[in-house]
C-alpha cells in the first residue's frame, strides 16, 4: 500500500516534470522562429522572381522557387573575380596568422619564457585594439611601400586580429599536452621544431582546426581593411564590393539577397561541422585562462 | 643543467618572438603614428608635399568644438549602452533557459548561434531589406494593426540609430548568451543542491546563489561587449553610411570618413587616438576585474 502511494506520487512527479520540459521547449522554440526570421527572410528573398519581388504584395513562402537570382552572380565577371579576391584574402591572413600564431601559442604554453605575463598581456591587449586606429597608419605607410590594392595588404592587416585570437584559444590546448610525449620525441634526436610539428600539432588537431576555421572567417568576413587599403573594385572582396552591387541590382532584392546567402555559405557550413569547437574558440577569446 | 634551462628559454621565445613582434610591428607603430599625426596637420596636400608640421592639440580643440564630433561622442555611448543593456539581458534570459535540460535544447541552442555567426555585412544587408518601407517589418507591424502608418526606420533621423540598436542587439545576443553559459556552468551544483535541501524558492535561488555567483563573469562581460561594441563600423558602413545627418554616425566611422573621404588624415587620427583613449579606459577595468577574479 505504501509503496504504491509512493509509487503515484513520483510518477504525478515525472509528469509535472515532462509538462514543465515541454513548456521549456515551446519557450525555446519560439523564441529561436523569431531570432532566425531574418535569415528565413533572406533565404527566400533570394530564390524569389523578379516578378514576385516587384508584387505589391510581399509574400512570406515564395510561390515558385528560382535560382536565377542566384545564377545571375555566377555569370557575372564583377562578382567572380570578387569571389575569388575574398578567397584569397581570407587564405592569405590564415596562412600568415596560422604560421605566427600556432608558434607562439606553443611557446607560451609549453615553455616558461621571460616577462611571460608581459607578453601574454601584450597579446590580450593589441586584441582590443580597434580598426580605426590601424587604418591611416597602415594606409600611409603601404602607400609608401606600394602595397595598396594587393592582397598582401588587408591580409596583414587581418592576421593582427586572428594572431592573438590563435594564442589565447590554443594556448590551453599545448598546456594540456603530456611533456613525455614530446620529450619521447627529443631523445630520438628530434628538433624542437621537427617535434612541434610532427609530435605536438597533431595531438592538439582540434584546437588546430577550430582556429583554422576562425581565422579563415576573420579574412572571409573582413570589410574595413580591405575596403581601405584596396580601393580598386577589381582588387576588393565580396564584402568591399556591397555598395558597388547594391547600385548594380538597384531593386532587385532576390540579387542582392542571394549575394548575401553566398557570403554567409563558409560560415553556416563551417558551423555546421563545428559547432561545438567554434562555440569554445568564440568564448575562448573572452575567458582568462 | 642551467645551461639547459637557458637553451630551453631561447627555444620558447624563438616560438613566441615572431608573432610578438609582428603584433608590436604593426599595432605599436600604429598606435604610436596615430598618435604623433593627431598632433600634426596632415591631409592630403601635405601628405604629397611631405610638409606636414606640428600644430599641437588644434584637432582635438577642432574636434570638441565641432557640434557634429559631440554629436558622434553620444551617439557611440548611446549605441554602446543600449546595445548592452539589450543584449545582455536577454543573454542572460537565455542562458538561464538553456542551463535547463528539455528535449531539443542543445539543438535549438545551436540554432540561435546563427545570428552571430553571419558576417557583419549580410546582416546590415539583410536588415536594411527588411527595414524598407514597404518591407518586411512595416508590413507585419501594420498588419497586426500596432502601426497605421508605416515607420520609417533607417531613413528618418528619428529612428535610425534605434534601427541599428536593434540589429546590432539581433547580432550580440547569442555571443553574450554563450559568455552567460560560461558563467553559469562554473557555479557549482552542490550550492543549489544545499539551498534545496533548506527549502530555498526558485527566485531565492537566483537572488542569492546564481546572480553573486555569476557577478564577476557578468562584469567582465560587460566590459568586453562593451569594447567590441564601441568600435562599431561595419553595420553603419552598409545599412547607412553614417547617416542621415550624422545620426548613425559613430567614432569608428567618423574617423573613416575624416582620413579616407575628406583625407584629412590627421582629423581622422585625433577621432582614433579618442576612441582608443575610452577603450584603453574601459580594457584597464577589464584586465583589472579578469585578474582579481583569477586570483580569488
Amino acid at each position: 500500500m505504501q509503496t504504491n502511494q509512493l509509487n503515484e506520487k513520483l510518477k504525478r512527479e515525472s509528469r509535472k516534470e515532462k509538462r514543465k520540459d515541454f513548456i521549456l521547449m515551446l519557450i525555446a522554440l519560439g523564441i529561436v522562429v523569431i531570432m532566425l526570421f531574418p535569415v528565413y527572410w533572406m533565404a527566400i528573398t533570394s530564390v524569389k522572381s523578379d516578378h514576385e519581388i516587384f508584387a505589391k504584395v510581399l509574400t512570406f513562402i515564395p510561390k515558385d522557387i528560382t535560382f536565377e537570382p542566384w545564377l545571375v552572380q555566377f555569370r557575372d565577371r564583377n562578382f567572380l573575380y570578387s569571389l575569388r579576391n575574398s578567397i584569397v584574402i581570407a587564405f592569405t591572413a590564415m596562412t600568415l596568422s596560422l604560421s605566427l600564431g600556432i608558434t607562439a601559442a606553443y611557446g607560451l604554453g609549453k615553455y616558461k619564457l621571460p616577462f611571460h605575463n608581459s607578453i601574454l598581456l601584450v597579446f590580450l591587449v593589441t586584441q582590443m585594439m580597434p580598426s580605426s586606429l590601424l587604418l591611416t597608419p597602415l594606409y600611409l605607410f603601404f602607400a609608401r611601400t606600394s602595397l595598396l590594392n594587393t592582397f598582401l595588404a588587408p591580409a596583414m592587416a587581418i592576421a593582427t586580429n586572428s594572431i592573438p585570437f590563435i594564442i589565447i584559444t590554443l594556448r590551453p590546448y599545448f598546456m594540456s599536452v603530456p611533456k613525455s610525449l614530446d620529450e619521447a620525441a627529443r631523445i630520438d634526436g628530434s628538433s624542437a621544431f621537427r617535434s612541434f610539428i610532427q609530435i605536438v600539432i597533431p595531438a592538439v588537431k582540434t584546437g588546430v582546426i577550430t582556429v583554422m576555421v576562425i581565422s579563415f572567417l576573420h579574412g572571409w568576413n573582413d570589410l574595413v581593411y580591405s575596403m581601405t587599403f584596396n580601393v580598386e573594385a577589381t582588387m576588393r572582396p565580396l564584402t568591399a564590393n556591397i555598395h558597388k552591387f547594391m547600385d548594380q541590382y538597384g531593386m532587385k532584392w532576390n540579387n542582392i539577397m542571394a549575394y548575401g546567402m553566398i557570403l554567409a555559405i563558409p560560415v553556416l557550413t563551417s558551423f555546421v561541422f563545428l559547432q561545438k569547437h567554434i562555440i569554445g574558440g568564440v568564448t575562448s577569446g573572452a575567458v582568462k585562462e | 643543467m642551467k645551461s639547459k634551462f637557458g637553451s630551453k628559454r631561447k627555444e620558447g621565445l624563438l616560438f613566441t618572438l615572431p608573432a610578438l613582434i609582428y603584433m608590436l610591428a604593426l599595432i605599436g607603430y600604429s598606435l604610436i603614428y596615430n598618435i604623433i599625426l593627431s598632433f600634426k596637420n596632415m591631409n592630403v596636400r601635405t601628405f604629397k608635399g611631405g610638409n606636414s608640421v606640428f600644430v599641437g592639440l588644434d584637432n582635438y580643440i577642432e574636434l570638441f568644438k565641432d557640434p557634429v564630433f559631440l554629436m558622434v561622442l553620444k551617439n557611440t555611448f548611446i549605441f554602446t549602452i543600449a546595445c548592452l543593456a539589450i543584449q545582455f539581458t536577454f543573454g542572460l534570459i537565455f542562458a538561464l533557459l538553456f542551463s535547463k535540460k528539455f528535449p531539443l535544447s542543445g539543438v535549438i541552442r545551436g540554432l540561435l548561434l546563427v545570428s552571430y555567426m553571419l558576417p557583419m555585412s549580410v546582416s546590415g544587408l539583410l536588415w536594411r531589406n527588411m527595414y524598407g518601407l514597404d518591407g518586411v517589418f512595416n508590413t507585419i507591424l501594420m498588419s497586426l494593426g500596432i502601426i497605421r502608418q508605416p515607420i520609417e526606420w533607417i531613413v528618418s533621423t528619428k529612428t535610425a540609430l534605434l534601427s541599428l540598436i536593434i540589429t546590432n542587439s539581433w547580432i550580440g545576443i547569442p555571443f553574450n548568451m554563450l559568455l552567460m553559459t560560461t558563467g553559469l556552468t562554473n557555479i557549482s551544483k552542490d550550492v543549489y543542491e544545499a539551498a534545496e535541501v533548506d527549502g530555498a524558492t526558485k527566485w531565492k535561488k537566483f537572488r542569492y546563489i546564481t546572480a553573486p555567483l555569476l557577478k564577476p563573469a557578468a562584469l567582465s562581460s560587460v566590459m568586453l561587449v562593451f569594447i567590441y561594441t564601441f568600435r562599431a563600423f561595419d553595420l553603419m558602413f552598409i545599412m547607412t553610411g553614417g547617416g542621415p545627418l550624422h545620426s548613425t554616425d559613430v567614432l569608428g566611422t567618423l574617423s573613416y570618413s575624416y582620413s579616407f573621404t575628406q583625407y584629412k588624415f590627421s582629423l581622422g587620427a585625433a577621432t582614433a587616438v579618442v576612441l582608443f583613449a575610452i577603450l584603453f579606459v574601459v580594457g584597464l577595468i577589464y584586465l583589472h576585474l579578469t585578474t582579481k577574479e583569477e586570483a580569488s
